[in-house]
């Protein structure tokens, strides 16, 4: 089975962002960068149905350069090869622009399967993956915890998903093969990255496609107004009345303001 | 003369046919000895070179091998009676050697010491000296082994050593006795045969069994990596640590057939003390088993048929069996080296491990909380920044920066300075600095955490830091190098014990127990800076095992992070002893030891003593009004 794993390079969770000059994006010159956790958690997925069953596991990555860092990442951990986009606009690429650069990569390559996280650690959309399978013509799930292939006798395989819903529901939902899933963390335990894994990526292939190459069109579809810092701010309420009322208030303020309840 | 002194009876005339029989003896002995000694030559001389070993500056070997090997320090230090028992047997040996010249020399008619003369009286009588202790000496380690058999000598008795006890006492008893028999009596000819016979007897049991540390510790002492615990670096693309036979080193190779099996080092060790399966005297032994089986350039794993994963995982490599090895056995790169080969082959399998590496490649701390918690940290005790213009830069660590405990000492510490008026200021940004991935053996990320560190250091141009953590300090000083130049570090210990003539003296008797930390005391050899600082508020005293031979809190090695122990857990057994001093405090100076110690300390149950760092004992003697 050959599974494409598409993954993103996003700001370490520890990185202090500052907004730039423009408005319209973070300052990126000493950031330090890291695979998008629901990324690392496809592309588990993807290794462990290497292992049962085997196959190949291709990564497939869009970005400047610095991005092949995380591609050796992916191939430390034992990704076969590696597809690298090299884009040095990105950010100016809205879901729909990003999706087009994979679909159009991925397409020669026909997988019988495509991983993705479910949505980007840095934008959150939790478009793109959806919006490859559309490109692409495939049939799609999102918010898959664990993946599971049935081989039919005589006919191409079959993916059985199991899906996360609400409130502790869960879904089992088959897909034929080829299908685009979007992974949701917590699915399976992550590896980590070894020396040996690091030392062998060396030699594995990453083959380099210029977004320009793609004959895709880069113009958004979503005009990218500002944006802006979380506000940080604390407000103390002070609950009076007896014990009881002051319980019942803070049950009330803790499910319908607060939400936590 | 008033009583004629005795002379040493030598035999004058060999016939020829004794003469060809002596030949033919040691010609037989010195086979038996090379036929065994030859192998295990062959495999050390096989295995790998050692990656960054030096043979100069020599003068620090010289040191190690007059101290440890001819002055026999550590054995008697270490364990006097057993140990001053050993060093007479060694000591008569080394005066021996001439007397066992001229002994096998007498028969081909070429001796040197005449027992008649001024000078080899003198010899012989100053070798009689030795034997005789000698002979005692020996007679007081068999009855050692075979009657009080301590634990750690394992549970097996060894006849081997039996064997050996009685040569060495036939030996010493041969050359006494002939003090008392005239060269002209038969008698003086049979004692030549005996000692000669003990003597042939003697050589090719030496490699065969563990007194192949005879001839070899002396080599290995002299050629130990020096310094303590030197992890040694990776050399190429294919070394990962200790894999498989192929990655055993000669160092590694002579340090498994050196160890002369006393068991010091499973004595000391606190997982075995605490019923978990690591012996470290198993390690080094299985290491040998391994040399012996499958040789130095085998692919079989190492962790297997003599070695096991679950051991090598439970040490605290708070290195008391380093300390205590009396042959140079380097047993924390060993068992450091092990896990290095299993988990940068990925073949180490485990939750909390696992756990423990995602959030140091992902984050910035070990403990897995995100950075903004240090930050509001610093921003709400208004800890200065540091510029480059303050004197320390003061390195928070994960304890320091995440930890409730571990943010109380670097509060303290913080009044104590500003107290002093010495400048500081810390980091917007600190990672870990690899000290529980270094010692677990992930190298890969390890090299991540220094060079990350490293790079941010020179940016915000740091001279010299202080820490409250040992393991940071260690990690700093010594395991960088491999990847750069380190700053300068010193621990808090070191800081306030400068400055404690410019601290108040608090009058107070309160007894204070001091814990030394295994990183900051074997490691780092600080141990009465420290005591400098309890003595200042309060009275110290000593837990029975204390300074070299303090025992590990367990948090060691990356065990902190790794769950659940079996058996007692470590933390527990020291602190009943720590509070079995009838101390109302427990002095610390390492937020590791710290945080063990608060749990178990507390299971001591009421009227268990108080928990306190050195820098918070500190801080208690200065004047309220002081007070943040």
């Amino acid at each position: 089975m050959k599974i494409i794993v598409a993954i993103k390079q996003v700001p370490e969770r520890d990185a202090q962002v500052h907004i730039d000059s423009s408005g319209q994006w973070i300052e990126e010159a000493n950031l330090q960068y890291a695979m998008n956790e629901p990324d690392a958690y496809a592309l588990e997925e993807a290794l462990q149905l290497k292992e049962k069953a085997g196959g190949e596991v291709i990564v497939i990555s869009t970005g400047p350069e610095r991005v092949s860092q995380t591609i050796r990442e992916a191939l430390a951990k034992g990704a076969d090869r590696a597809i690298h986009v090299v884009c040095d606009d990105l950010a100016a690429r809205d879901a729909l622009g990003v999706a087009r650069l994979l679909a159009a990569a991925i397409q020669p390559e026909s997988p019988d399967l495509l991983l993705t996280g479910l949505q980007s650690e840095d934008l959150g959309l939790g478009q793109t993956g959806v919006i490859v399978a559309e490109l692409l013509g495939l049939p799609h799930a999102s918010l898959i915890l664990q993946v599971e292939i049935i081989a039919k006798e005589g006919s191409k395989a079959q993916i059985k998903a199991r899906r996360e819903l609400e409130e502790g529901w869960f879904q089992s939902i088959e897909l034929p093969s080829p299908a685009v899933l979007t992974i949701q963390s917590g699915g399976n335990k992550l590896r980590y990255a070894t020396l040996m894994g690091i030392k062998r990526a060396k030699t594995k292939e990453v083959r380099t496609v210029h977004a320009a190459d793609l004959g895709v069109s880069a113009a958004p579809a979503v005009a990218l107004e500002a944006i802006t810092l979380p506000k940080k701010q604390k407000s103390t309420q002070i609950l009076n009345g007896s014990a009881e009322e002051a319980a019942a208030a803070l049950v009330e303020k803790l499910k319908f303001e607060a939400r936590v309840l | 003369m008033i009583f004629a002194l005795p002379t040493l009876a030598e035999p004058r005339h060999f016939s020829l046919a004794e003469k060809l029989l002596f030949l033919a003896l040691a010609a037989a002995s010195v086979w038996g000895f090379w036929r065994r000694f030859g192998v295990v030559l062959e495999k050390i001389l096989e295995a790998k070179k050692d990656a960054g070993f030096h043979l100069f500056p020599i003068g620090r070997r010289g040191r190690e091998f007059l101290w440890e090997v001819m002055c026999q320090a550590k054995v008697i230090r270490q364990r006097p009676l057993p140990g001053l028992a050993h060093a007479f047997v060694f000591w008569a040996f080394c005066a021996f050697a001439l007397v066992t010249l001229n002994h096998c020399a007498t028969i081909l008619g070429i001796g040197f010491l005449d027992p008649d003369g001024f000078a080899g009286r003198c010899y012989f009588y100053f070798a009689a000296v030795f034997a005789l202790a000698c002979a005692v000496g020996i007679l007081g380690l068999f009855v050692r082994r075979f009657l009080a058999r301590p634990r750690w000598l394992g549970e097996k008795l060894s006849w081997e050593s039996g064997l050996i006890a009685l040569l060495i006492f036939a030996l010493m008893a041969t050359y006494l006795a002939a003090f008392f028999v005239s060269d002209k009596n038969p008698a003086a000819k049979a004692l030549w045969w005996a000692h000669t016979l003990t003597l042939l007897a003697f050589l090719p049991v030496i490699p065969h069994t563990k007194h192949l540390h005879l001839v070899l510790s002396p080599v290995t002492v002299f050629l130990s990596r020096g310094g303590f615990s030197r992890i040694p670096p990776l050399s190429g693309d294919e070394d990962f640590g200790l894999v498989a036979g192929k990655d055993l080193t000669q160092l590694v190779s002579l340090q498994a057939y050196s160890c002369v099996e006393c068991g010091r080092c499973t004595e000391h060790c606190p997982a075995n003390n605490t019923g978990k399966r690591l012996n470290p005297k198993q390690i080094v032994l299985g290491l040998r088993g391994y040399l012996n089986e499958f040789g130095p350039s085998s692919d079989e794993p190492l962790l297997g048929k003599y070695n096991s994963q679950q051991a090598v995982f439970e040490c605290t490599t708070c290195g008391a069996c380093e300390f205590q090895c009396p042959v140079g056995i380097e047993h924390v790169p060993i068992l450091v080296g092990l896990r290095r080969g299993a988990v940068n082959t990925g073949a180490w399998d485990d939750p909390h491990g696992a756990k423990l590496f995602l959030a140091l490649e992902r984050g910035s701390n070990a403990l897995g909380f995100p950075l903004a918690e240090r930050d509001r940290f610093i921003e709400k005790n208004a800890l200065p920044l540091y510029d480059g213009t303050q004197e320390y830069c003061l390195w928070l660590g994960c304890m320091g920066g995440y930890d409730p405990k571990g943010r109380e000492i670097i509060l303290s510490l913080v009044r104590v300075m500003q107290h002093l008026g010495v400048t500081f200021g810390v980091l917007r940004k600190e990672k870990c600095t690899g000290d529980p991935v270094r010692r677990l053996g992930n190298d890969l990320l390890f090299q991540q955490l220094a060079e990350s560190n490293m790079e941010a250091l020179k940016q915000s141009k740091t001279k010299k830091i202080i820490s409250i953590c040992p393991h940071c300090v260690r990690t700093i000083q010594e395991d960088w190098k491999e990847y750069g130049t380190p700053p300068e570090i010193e621990h808090h210990s070191e800081f306030l014990a400068r400055y404690a003539d410019r601290l108040p003296q608090q009058q107070s008797r309160e007894k204070i127990v001091f814990h030394d930390p295994c990183y900051l005391g074997r490691y780092r050899n600080v141990y009465d800076e420290p005591r400098a600082v309890v003595s200042l508020a309060g009275k110290l005293v000593e837990a029975p095992r204390h300074r070299e031979r303090s025992f590990c809190c367990g948090a060691g090695g990356g065990l902190a992070f790794l769950g659940e122990e079996t058996g007692e857990r470590v933390s527990h057994n020291r602190a009943a002893e720590l509070a079995s001093t009838g101390a109302s405090i427990v002095g610390a100076a390492c937020p590791f030891c710290n945080t063990m110690f608060r749990d178990a300390l507390a299971a001591q149950g009421a009227g268990a003593p108080q928990l306190l760092d050195i820098a918070q004992l500190a801080a208690r003697t200065l004047p309220q009004d002081n007070s943040t």
